[in-house]
């Protein structure tokens, strides 16, 4: 379980332009089901992933993930635990343009050490499961919106990570590509992972596979339910 | 995609260190005939009174650098500045830059 | 062995980002090999001369005595020998005759030298190899000069001084003394400077200073002044050599400011990116201290076998045409190798260590900011 206790985020605290992101969130994910985050933009949805991710520390409040603390985790620990655990697929893809998709998929294992065969090994398997095996010494900026998505599933992927957090998935995607987006997060959940999703879309929020549904707005939640 | 690019670059560097160690250890020692020749030169310097290498011939003060004086390069007058292209490439000798020796 | 798989997988990124730029890399990567090669270059030339000199010159006279009339190098009278050999220590004293003479068909100084053992006959000269081939005169031939009355003199070129002796005999012309004064038209009772020897090579000092006294207007250079001038050859107070030396160190300079001033937003994206998907701070300097490290290992490693190569094999080639200057005669030698290990450790640093920070530090802000930024899009 995650759970996330009286979480705020300020930024620019103190100085003119401060702004709260998040009020006092207080929240529970639970494993190996399927959470959406539903709101409109600038209700504080991407923050509150990156929070859950550990990619930023809130302003007060503390997440705990199974039971370990990680608010006050030192940052190699913490990127550690953002390597191993999470698994990250941005709204904007951030795929690292100039190097192959093969580069990309294998670039969030580099600091393991693992031996390189291996790495490779891996990383061709998940694009293969994507269909993308053939291109994969193909540079990122040559692929297709729905392509460069698999690709940033795939490495989000490559370690193995018990949590997938998308930001807004379906962003760039037609409705045919937001299907198969929603059909392998199913895929996914089988799998045993914990699936949390920021979404506005109706595709995503009113999907079969969701579990629950958590409406933000503002910086609070207005709304938890399980998903009907 | 065969050959990975940190091989590549260590290979290289791998070489280039050997070739490094090679050149400094042969630096270290001269060969046989090599140090054949310098007696010969150093010989030649004893018999002759030799004073100084014959590297450039252009100017008196830079072909025997170390018995020129503080005037030599200008040589006839005074206003005559250097013009001799070796002359920037040696400085006056030691002997003759400090104040109140020569 | 985990640590060196990652290490090598960094690597490969890091590689892999830099070939992004081809171009531009591959342009600096050169010029910072060439500016190495320059630099090491000139480092391996003025070494191996140093070191010839000092070897060479070890036997060289102890002590010279020149007179000086009017701030110029004047003959000097014979006479000067008796008091000079009444210092106590002194072991013998005796006069030089050599001098210069210009030959207006080649171009070319040669320096003549009438030698104390075993003297040519009239008539005949020893010539070094420089002078043979620039006067292009052989054993047998006869060689014109005119004396400073303007009348003709020739001399026959009994035999040409050996090869290997060129760095130091390369543009001499052996004479008798008889002809010597003969061309010159130097009185007897005269001669070019003195030399002498000493019984206690520590008393130089000591007896240059009272020959000085007994007779002021004479100048005495002692042995280790002459090594000392080769000690500083081609050191960074000539002209030339200041200006190859300041050339470098701006290069070097631009080189460490351009990647200095500061990330680029794109270069600070991605920081940010490897940093989401799980790269700690270590990882990133890791992977920016291999690029620093990469390129000016590389010059580096290039630069100093191509300067070895250049002047060692290459006999220094691009730099003869600025040695020669206007020398007609040009001695032909080849340089025994000789590495000054704290210049090249000197020039190791210089290369790689300003290079390399300067890369690594204006990331350190990027490389620790909270990764969050990336996903604001």
């Amino acid at each position: 379980m995650i759970v996330l206790n009286q979480v705020s985020k300020v930024f620019n605290k103190g100085r003119q332009n401060e702004f709260v992101s998040l009020r006092e969130i207080s929240i529970t994910i639970p494993r190996q089901q399927v959470t959406v985050l539903k709101g409109p933009s600038g209700s504080g949805k991407t923050t509150l992933l990156s929070i859950i991710g550990g990619m930023s520390r809130p302003t007060s409040g503390r997440v705990t993930l199974d039971g370990r603390e990680t608010t006050s985790l030192p940052e190699r620990f913490l990127a550690a635990l953002r390597r191993e655990t999470f698994g990250f697929i941005f709204q904007q893809f951030n795929l690292i343009s100039g190097i192959s998709i093969l580069e990309n998929v294998m670039l969030p294992a580099v600091p393991n050490g693992e031996r390189h065969a291996v790495l490779k090994g891996r990383a061709l398997e998940l694009l293969a499961m994507f269909g993308l095996e053939a291109r994969a010494a193909a540079r990122v900026e040559l692929l297709s919106g729905g392509e460069m998505q698999r690709v940033a599933i795939a490495r989000a992927l490559i370690n193995n990570p018990g949590v997938i957090i998308a930001d807004e998935p379906t962003a760039h995607l037609d409705s045919k590509l937001s299907e198969e987006l929603i059909t392998i997060m199913g895929r996914l959940k089988q799998e045993g992972r914990t699936i949390i999703m920021a979404s506005h879309d109706p595709l995503v929020c009113e999907a079969g596979v969701v579990d629950n549904l958590v409406e933000i707005r503002d910086g609070k939640i207005r709304d938890s339910a399980p998903a009907q | 995609m065969n050959l990975r690019a940190s091989t590549i670059f260590a290979t290289y560097t791998a070489v280039g260190l050997l070739l490094l160690a090679v050149i400094v250890i042969d630096s270290s020692s001269r060969s046989a005939t090599d140090r054949q020749q310098l007696e010969e030169r150093r010989a030649l310097v004893k018999s002759l009174s030799l004073t100084d290498l014959v590297l450039f011939t252009d100017a008196r003060y830079t072909r025997h650098p170390s018995m020129a004086d503080r005037h030599t390069p200008f040589q006839d007058y005074p206003l005559s500045l250097e013009h001799f292209p070796s002359g920037s490439l040696i400085p006056p000798p030691p002997h003759v830059r400090y104040y109140g020796k020569h | 062995m985990a640590n060196i798989e990652k290490q090598r997988a960094i690597l490969d990124f890091t590689l892999a980002a830099l070939m992004r730029r081809k171009g531009k890399n591959a342009a600096l990567l050169v010029v910072y090999t060439l500016v190495v090669a320059a630099l090491a270059s000139v480092m391996f030339l003025t070494k191996s001369i140093r070191s010839e000199a000092a070897a060479v010159l070890a036997d060289a006279p102890e002590l010279v005595v020149q007179r000086m009339m009017a701030g110029r190098h004047e003959l000097i009278p014979v006479s000067y020998i008796e008091k000079i050999a009444s210092i106590r220590g002194v072991k013998s004293v005796r006069g030089r005759l050599w001098g210069y003479y210009y030959d207006p068909v080649f171009g070319a100084n040669y320096t003549l030298l009438v030698p104390q053992e075993s003297p040519p006959e009239e008539g005949m000269v020893a010539v070094g190899q420089g002078v043979a081939r620039s006067a292009l005169a052989e054993v047998d031939n006869i060689m014109p000069f005119r004396t400073s009355q303007g009348a003709l003199f020739t001399l026959t070129v009994g035999r040409v001084l050996p090869a290997g002796t060129e760095l130091v005999s390369s543009d001499l012309i052996l004479l008798s003394a008889g002809d010597f004064k003969t061309l010159f038209g130097i009185p007897d009772g005269m001669a070019t400077d003195l030399v002498a020897e000493v019984s206690n090579l520590s008393e130089i000092p000591t007896i240059a200073a009272k020959i000085a006294r007994l007779l002021p207007d004479t100048r005495p250079i002692a042995r280790d002044e002459i090594l000392r001038t080769y000690d500083a050859i081609f050191n960074w107070r000539s002209g030339i050599l200041l200006a190859i030396l300041s050339g470098a160190l701006l290069a070097f300079f631009i080189f460490a400011w351009d990647k200095a001033t500061g990330l680029s937003a794109e270069e600070r994206r991605e920081i940010g990116i490897l940093k989401a998907i799980g790269w700690d701070v270590g990882d990133v300097l890791m992977m920016k201290l291999w690029e620093g490290a990469a390129l000016s290992l590389t010059a580096f490693l290039t630069g100093v076998i191509l300067a070895w190569l250049h002047v060692f094999a290459g006999g220094a080639a691009l730099f003869v045409p600025v040695l020669k200057g206007w020398s007609v005669l040009y001695p032909s030698f080849h340089l025994t190798p000789s590495i000054d290990m704290m210049q090249l450790a000197v020039l190791f640093f210089l290369t790689v260590i300003p290079y390399t920070v300067a890369t690594i530090v204006p990331c350190w802000r990027a490389a620790t900011a909270a990764p969050d930024s990336v996903m604001r899009g």
